[in-house]
């Protein structure tokens, strides 16, 4: 007996069919309007996965940036001050020599000069104290206003202010004011040293201001070293935000092609998918008009 | 007895008869939509002689016209089983695939307002706060950061308990439903019983019951038995429902208060039959009833202790590195050791999970010790380093194979509507009305009652000249 076929069958096949048509339009549907094509993890577990680590990935450079950024400002505000200070530190040095040579000065003119290099020094002592974001940039981790106090003594504590730009790198954006300017206490340091040449030069101790030029070019060097090292700093810093920027950017497109609609793909399924519907329509509308009543006359 | 007369009564069988198919005819057309309507057959049958030779008397007939021998239900019990087992797997499979889906809905993966996002965004807050540990906003954003973890956390364990509290009321309805139709069907067992033996008609009996059967094998997945007197039995998972006449009580026999809270004890059912309760075994069960039981029973539990532990796992972690001891430098912007970060219950962790500090001065940022405090952020980025890998891992493992899950349902369900569609075809061409088929015997119907009517016209021409012209000559 071959199958029977009842208006019922045809009925019930010609609704799931549309009903199966409906629910394809409205997938595509979906990727369209919302523009994803994984709308939740069983679109396809394995490419949600991979989007989640990579959208934590994209967190995470994205945060690297930020952390090159600020660390790019501290490390331009160390550059900046310390070649100021160099340059300061350089004008101290020539009165000094003027100080040094001329040993016809007379007492007022040395006093001129001592004045001047004092002036420098509190000059120095305010640039140690320079700030970013409201931190002493040669303080350390301080909590305080200042790196160094008045008479010149070092106020900061020490440790190291680091900024992770990339994972398992961190780079040193500080630079500790012990490190450059010499003891933390009031002797043997840029600041004493400033402080002595003064006094040096008032009183006309030439031998001892010979010996504190020679000390203030060791400071010069130490500040140059610094300075270098700032650098250097600089560059890995610089390095590492360009690095990060393209990570963050190069994971962006990434998920993207995980999680996003490709959009000429979709309309055109869209458009299978509407012809396809119509055509069920059509058919089932010929399939189910006729009847053998309209034949028996 | 041969004679014009007794072939007026073969006419009038011949009508009587077609009007039988054409009423029959009229009711499969009525019902032709009608969910359950098995379609009837009307079976003629010749009235003939004798069928016992006699001695002396002899039949010298040629047959005495029609006779309704029989109006048959088009059905076959085989493929009746066969659909009431696919319909039982189908909605055990549909019913899934629906609870998954919305349990699934409330994850929100991939996306950004998901766990994964709020992990990362607190990640995140660590650095900002290594950067700047002196400074109030980034304190404040760890500590906002964490509380909306927490609330994501907490709101997707709440999903699922919402979920279970749901299940577990629609399991109540269920079990209702289940008696009821199974109170029923004893009764139609009964009607259908006593209508046999009084020969009348019970085929519409007969088609309600068999959607009773359907039905308690949607809802139960249980298995329906013909006995040899005609009755239906029915048993849930081996245990016996309804048998004859009388049907038990199903009941739920722990797991589920009566007003749909959880006891806290696995869930079980039972059958009462009025005097003794036998324990349904719980493996196995399919219809609506087995995916509700399966969804309270391991797979949303299953989901919620794995969120668990990933809460569990995440404060402890977080805490170690957060608490200074003499082991691990961590101090707060005080130069205080820093306390626990996070407080969880235990057994009910990610809904509880909770952020301990309130002062944002609290937060141990910085790895070096100093009197009042210092503005280094080495624990920062320790906590950023270490804390976050663990619990990103297990978040993507548990969200990958919750998906797996939902998408191996979805596809078992899609299968297994092919296989039911195609069970249900089966069954349709077998029971359904085809309106064509009624038509051709409708007009069958109706020529041979004309052809009846057209040979009582004859006859009672044959008896006209019979009686009124014989011997009559003009």
């Amino acid at each position: 007996m071959s199958f029977r076929v009842t208006q019922r069958m045809m009925t019930a096949d010609s609704l799931d069919a549309l009903q199966r048509g409906l629910a394809r339009s409205a997938k595509v549907q979906e990727q369209l309007s919302t523009g994803r094509i994984l709308n939740r993890p069983s679109d396809n577990p394995t490419d949600a996965t991979a989007a989640m680590r990579l959208r934590g990935a994209i967190a995470d450079s994205e945060q690297f940036v930020r952390n090159a950024e600020n660390g790019m400002g501290w490390l331009g505000q160390v550059d900046s001050t310390l070649q100021q200070m160099t340059n300061q530190t350089r004008k101290a040095r020539e009165l000094g020599l003027t100080g040094a040579n001329d040993g016809a000065m007379g007492p007022a003119a040395r006093d001129a000069l001592a004045v001047e290099i004092e002036e420098i020094r509190e000059g120095l002592i305010a640039a140690a104290n320079s700030k970013y974001l409201d931190r002493p940039i040669f303080g350390g981790i301080t909590a305080g206003d200042y790196a160094y106090n008045p008479d010149g003594s070092f106020a900061g504590v020490a440790g190291e202010v680091t900024r992770k730009v990339a994972p398992g790198v961190s780079v040193r954006v500080d630079t500790l004011g012990t490190e450059i300017f010499g003891s933390p206490g009031t002797t043997d340091n840029l600041f004493a040293d400033l402080a002595d040449l003064a006094t040096n030069v008032r009183l006309g101790n030439s031998v001892a201001v010979r010996a504190g030029i020679n000390a203030l070019g060791a400071r010069m060097e130490a500040i140059t070293a610094g300075l270098s090292d700032v650098g250097s700093r600089m560059n890995r810093v610089e390095s590492a935000h360009a690095a990060a920027t393209a990570a963050a950017e190069e994971l962006k497109t990434n998920v993207s092609t995980i999680e996003n609609t490709d959009l000429a793909k979709a309309a055109v399924d869209l458009q299978l998918q509407e012809v396809a519907y119509q055509a069920a329509l059509a058919a089932t509308a010929r399939v189910l008009q006729p009847s053998l009543l309209d034949f028996l006359r | 007895m041969a004679g014009t007369f007794s072939s007026f009564n073969t006419a009038l069988s011949a009508i009587r008869y077609n009007n039988t198919v054409l009423q029959n005819a009229s009711n499969n057309i009525s019902n032709a939509s009608t969910e359950g309507y098995v379609r009837r057959r009307v079976l003629g049958g010749e009235i003939g002689g004798p069928d016992q030779p006699a001695m002396y008397a002899r039949y010298d007939g040629h047959g005495e016209g029609v006779r309704v021998t029989d109006v048959q239900r088009q059905v076959d019990a085989l493929l009746d089983a066969r659909l009431r087992r696919e319909v039982s797997q189908q909605s055990y499979l549909d019913t899934q695939a629906a609870v998954l889906g919305r349990v699934e809905t409330g994850i929100g993966e991939p996306g950004d307002n998901g766990v994964a996002a709020a992990l990362a965004a607190f990640k995140k807050s660590w650095e900002d706060l290594a950067n700047d540990p002196g400074v109030d906003a980034p304190r404040q954003q760890v500590l906002a950061r964490a509380s909306i973890l927490a609330d994501t956390l907490a709101a997707q364990s709440r999903n699922i308990s919402g979920e279970e509290a749901d299940q577990r009321v629609k399991t109540l309805g269920i079990v209702s439903e289940i008696n009821i139709a199974a109170r029923d069907l004893a009764e139609l067992n009964e009607k259908i019983h006593v209508t046999e033996l009084n020969g009348i008609d019970n085929n519409a009996l007969r088609d309600t019951r068999d959607q009773l059967a359907l039905r308690l094998s949607e809802l139960t997945g249980g298995a329906t038995t013909v006995r040899a007197d005609g009755m239906f039995d029915v048993s849930v998972n081996g245990t016996s429902l309804v048998s004859g006449g009388q049907a038990g009580t199903f009941e739920v026999t722990a797991g589920i208060n009566p007003d749909g809270t959880a006891t806290g004890a696995p869930i079980a059912f039972g059958i009462n039959d009025g005097t003794t309760t036998t324990a349904v075994p719980v493996a196995g069960l399919r219809g609506e009833l087995g995916a509700t039981h399966d969804m309270l029973a391991t797979t949303l539990p299953g989901h919620r202790l794995a969120l668990n532990a990933l809460a569990a796992d995440f404060a402890s972690t977080i805490n170690a590195l957060h608490v200074g001891t003499a082991t691990n430098d961590a101090y707060d912007r005080n130069g205080n050791p820093g306390g626990a970060f996070f407080s969880v219950v235990a057994g009910d962790e990610a809904a509880t999970l909770q952020v301990l500090i309130t002062d944002p001065d609290e937060i141990a940022a910085s790895g070096i010790a100093s009197v009042g405090g210092n503005l280094d952020g080495g624990n920062a980025h320790r906590i950023f380093d270490e804390a976050f890998g663990a619990a990103s891992g297990e978040y993507q493992r548990m969200v990958n194979s919750f998906g797996t899950n939902v998408a191996a349902v979805e596809r078992k369900a899609a299968n297994q509507a092919a296989m039911t569609a195609q069970v249900s075809n089966s069954w349709e061409a077998q029971a359904g009305v085809n309106l064509d088929e009624e038509t051709v015997t409708m007009v069958t119907a109706q020529r041979a009652f004309e052809a009846a009517g057209k040979l009582m016209t004859v006859l009672d021409s044959v008896l006209d000249t019979l009686i009124n012209r014989t011997g009559v000559t003009r």
